[in-house]
């Protein structure tokens, strides 16, 4: 085994995982949602930028534009929907009602795209680089200068913008943010619209290195929520530590063990912090 | 409407037991129309197989539903409990022969254990984090199926015999719906008695108080996590016999046990007619079977009323249609007052 | 015309009313104050009057902002209009710094009635909140959050101050600055309505005082004579009168 290929390996997919978890943590940590619907946005985003490209023959920049549009439009739609749910909390309906909406989204995206898998081409996937016996493609080197990117952006945005200030005063007190004349609902709407502008870069950055099907977007899930807990939860610079490591280990335990049981040992990494560490998500 | 005054309507709106007696009777006579229903609806093998589809179906809903009305958790871990069911039977009715009762019992026995380690590892998770947990359960335990040769792998396992249950003086056989029609009644109505008697006992009563109101409590001495763990254990071996009996049914069981369809069935199942109805989930599978077999539009385009119907109800009618039918009940029983 | 009109308020939360057709006024230039009991009713007044609550509160009755009746408005759009209201307890976020707290406060449109304070009006009133500017509003003592709260309040640029009990907690030295400087916002023009628990404090700077009892209004007057009013001297002076300097 090549150890250095395997850990630049690992950088690649650990960044795939942040930057598919980005717009989750900040979903999870400003409005306390947990959207279900996550893996199947994003495997709408791929279809999107797909039909995009092949049908419409844009080319691969546009048509991922027009994919993280469309998505920042649906996550508009979606939380409107919602509204009423989130603006009281109610957590438990919240969950389940994405868990219908993630469940109808793959019924329309297997209506509209088929059921047959595609290949999401990139063209800079297609370009090589070899440093010193490392291979690696040009959409390597996107994914993770986009997610370095992406998580830079997103502090500054929360931590250095009055607009940051106010998603977390509402992740704080959504009740006071009234008081402080916030309009809490607005903020619940483009943070949602953030989360699926978010899914959807992760989408055509991440998804042109596997065939895309209708049926996937629960190993993305489940591969951003163990990236949550791990990174603690609503903790953006942890997500992206636990991102990468997550990588990482994925890279060695498919070289070393079995590349079909990636997503089963990051689950028992992930139950094994669920048990041994409770604390490290005492979520308000 | 939020989530407490839900909780003081349920027990309001729950009928006050009549006469045992009379009950009982009332009991066995829908039991009994139910028995006949499918041979007056014409007996074909095909109404047949929509009923024990429709008990098959709401038995494995019943698992949900007690965690998710009792308890206020949402599993999304059951259909590990119903793939339990369903391997159990295939692989031990075609590698040994094993007849209906040995396949049922692994099943129950497998389910519990899956369950325990499953709640023993989520005990100290609550709300999201216990819903993504037990998915994300799921959607390995389906991986692990998917790949593991010795379950078949993403194959699956074909050629599953008919059901044999040896009971000494004779032997029940299920090699058609119309055979396996009956048991699937009982195992129905089973279910549904065991809700009840769980919804007076004390687990239950226990599951309702942490539920609602988590200070009282433990302030009258209940230990939540013990409570919790035990609500969860007993759920799964219901929806495992599910499991078990479907798997008799189509003679096949492959890694699509664990699809999101059966999930989103079972929660859309309960939701729809509203948490803490005992006869919710039958009404509830009830409604979406009779949609997706005489009103399909395609299995994409169910996917989507699936998920729109589960989405729209809990959006507009939070309490599902029990609520719905006792707010209009109560706006009709008004002007007269 | 004032700046402040309740008519007729009623609060429920679920079943039971915390409040029943309680009508008052606040005048510009006004420091009215609000007495009461424990769970009279006070704060269920205030935040009415702010369309606010921390529970799931029915308001019904009419509010109106310089005549032009407010009461089907949310929250935040009193707030944007003018209502500025601190409420009892938690008021200022804990997870954001001072400035933070600050930077919150939408841009104040220019109109007739309101009250504009610059940044450095406010840090002029509350110096201590300049040297803790970077720090978390949960690093903060009690006192200094009170004044952050209030110092926000101004900087959204209020036609009405609702303070609902701002010496809470506070050490009898910071109560008296406190209201020392409401008092000064008031002389400068601000319509200020004060639930204030120390009775005795509240006469000392207030105007008018209201008195409710269980929900309803029993009594209003000036200072002056509310001082003389028996309920008044009975219930909240008695015991106060020899713990006054």
């Amino acid at each position: 085994m090549n150890v250095a290929q395997q850990l630049v390996n690992g950088l690649v997919i650990g960044s795939g995982f942040a930057c598919v978890a980005l717009g989750w943590t900040i979903l999870l940590g400003a409005a306390r949602l947990v959207n279900f619907a996550h893996g199947q946005m994003y495997m709408l985003a791929a279809f999107i930028c797909w039909f995009a490209l092949t049908r419409w023959g844009l080319d691969f920049t546009a048509a991922a534009v027009v994919a993280v549009l469309a998505m920042g439009v649906l996550g508009i739609l979606m939380q409107s929907a919602m509204s009423q749910l989130v603006v009281s909390q109610n957590l438990t309906s919240l969950m389940i009602v994405t868990l219908g909406f993630g469940y109808m989204i793959q019924g329309a995206a297997g209506l509209g795209f088929g059921g047959s898998p595609h290949a999401l081409a990139s063209p800079a996937d297609k370009v090589q680089y070899q440093i010193g016996g490392i291979w690696f493609t040009g959409q390597d080197l996107i994914i993770v200068t986009v997610t370095l990117a992406l998580y830079a952006g997103v502090w500054l945005l929360l931590n250095r913008t009055r607009q940051g200030a106010m998603v977390r005063a509402i992740a704080e007190d959504p009740k006071l943010a009234q008081i402080f004349g916030i309009n809490t609902w607005l903020v619940y709407v483009a943070v949602f619209m953030l989360e699926a502008v978010l899914v959807a870069i992760a989408a055509v950055l991440v998804a042109p290195k596997t065939p895309i099907l209708t049926s996937m977007g629960f190993e993305e899930v489940i591969m951003t929520f163990v990236v949550v807990v791990l990174g603690g939860v609503g903790n953006v610079g942890g997500a992206l530590v636990a991102g990468l490591a997550l990588g990482i280990f994925t890279a060695f335990f498919g070289a070393l063990v079995s590349p079909a049981y990636t997503t089963a040992a990051s689950f028992a990494v992930l139950l094994a912090f669920l048990t041994l560490r409770p604390e490290g998500f005492s979520f308000r | 409407m939020t989530e407490h005054s839900m909780a003081l309507d349920a027990p309001a709106a729950r009928r006050s037991p009549r006469h045992p007696a009379i009950r009982a009777l009332a009991v066995a006579a829908a039991v009994a129309l139910a028995y006949w229903l499918p041979s007056w609806l014409g007996g074909s093998p095909l109404t047949y197989g929509f009923f024990v589809t429709l008990a098959i179906f709401s038995v494995m809903a019943v698992g949900v539903d007690i965690v998710l009305s009792y308890l206020g958790e949402v599993s999304l871990g059951h259909t590990i409990f119903w793939a339990i069911g369903g391997y159990s039977a295939a692989i031990l009715s075609t590698s040994w022969d094993a007849n209906g009762w040995i396949t049922a019992a692994t099943a129950v026995g497998l389910a519990v254990l899956a369950a325990a380690f499953l709640g023993w590892a989520t005990l100290k998770t609550r709300e999201f984090v216990f819903s993504l947990a037990t998915y994300a359960a799921a959607v390995v335990a389906g991986e692990i199926a998917f790949n593991t040769d010795a379950l078949g792998g993403s194959d699956g396992i074909v050629g599953i015999p008919a059901l044999r249950l040896p009971l000494g003086f004779a032997e029940f056989s299920g090699r058609s719906n119309q055979e396996l029609w009956p048991l699937a009644l009982l195992l129905l109505v089973l279910s549904i008695y065991f809700v009840d008697r769980f919804r007076r006992s004390r687990l239950g009563t226990e599951a309702l108080m942490v539920q609602m109101n988590p200070p009282l409590a433990i302030a009258s001495g209940l230990d939540i996590r013990k409570v919790r763990f035990r609500v969860f254990v007993v759920s799964a071996p219901i929806t495992a016999l599910a499991g078990w009996l479907y798997g008799y049914q189509r003679a096949y069981v492959g890694p699509d046990m664990f699809d999101m369809y059966f999930l989103t069935l079972m929660l859309t199942a309960v939701i729809v007619v509203g948490r803490r109805v005992l006869l919710g989930p039958l009404i509830g599978v009830a409604l979406i079977l009779l949609q997706q077999n005489y009103f399909s539009i395609g299995g994409d385009g169910n996917k989507v009323v699936l998920g729109a119907v589960l989405a729209f109800v809990l959006i507009v009618w939070p309490q599902g249609l029990a609520g719905l039918a006792r707010r209009i009940w109560r706006a009709r029983a008004q002007p007269r007052s | 015309m004032n700046v402040l009109d309740a008519a007729d308020l009623t609060v429920r939360y679920g079943g039971s009313v915390a409040l029943r057709d309680a009508t008052l006024a606040v005048g510009a230039g006004r420091l009215v104050a609000v007495a009461g009991a424990n769970g009279a009713g006070k704060s269920t007044l205030v935040n009415a009057c702010a369309g606010w609550s921390r529970g799931h509160a029915s308001i019904a009755g009419d509010v109106r902002l310089d005549g032009r009746s407010v009461a089907r408005l949310a929250a935040y759009r009193r707030a944007r209009l003018g209502i500025q209201c601190v409420p009892e307890g938690k008021n200022v976020f804990g997870e954001l710094t001072v400035e933070e707290n600050f930077a919150l406060v939408p841009a104040v449109p220019r109109e007739a009635g309101r009250h504009v304070f610059s940044r450095e009006d406010v840090l002029g009133l509350f110096p201590r909140l300049h040297e803790r500017r970077t720090h978390k509003g949960s690093a903060l003592s009690g006192g200094e959050r009170q004044m952050l709260a209030i110092g926000r309040a101004l900087l959204a640029g209020p036609r009405i101050l609702l303070l609902d009990e701002p010496s809470v907690g506070l050490a009898p030295r910071l109560i008296f600055d406190v209201l020392t400087v409401v008092r000064r916002l008031v002389d400068d023009g601000l319509a200020v309505l004060l639930v204030e628990q120390n009775v005795s404090a509240a006469l000392d700077v207030a105007d008018e005082l209201y008195l409710i009892e269980r929900g309803r209004i029993v009594g209003h007057g000036d200072a002056a004579a509310m001082r003389q009013d028996e309920r008044i001297a009975q219930a909240y002076l008695g015991g106060l009168a020899e713990v006054e300097p």
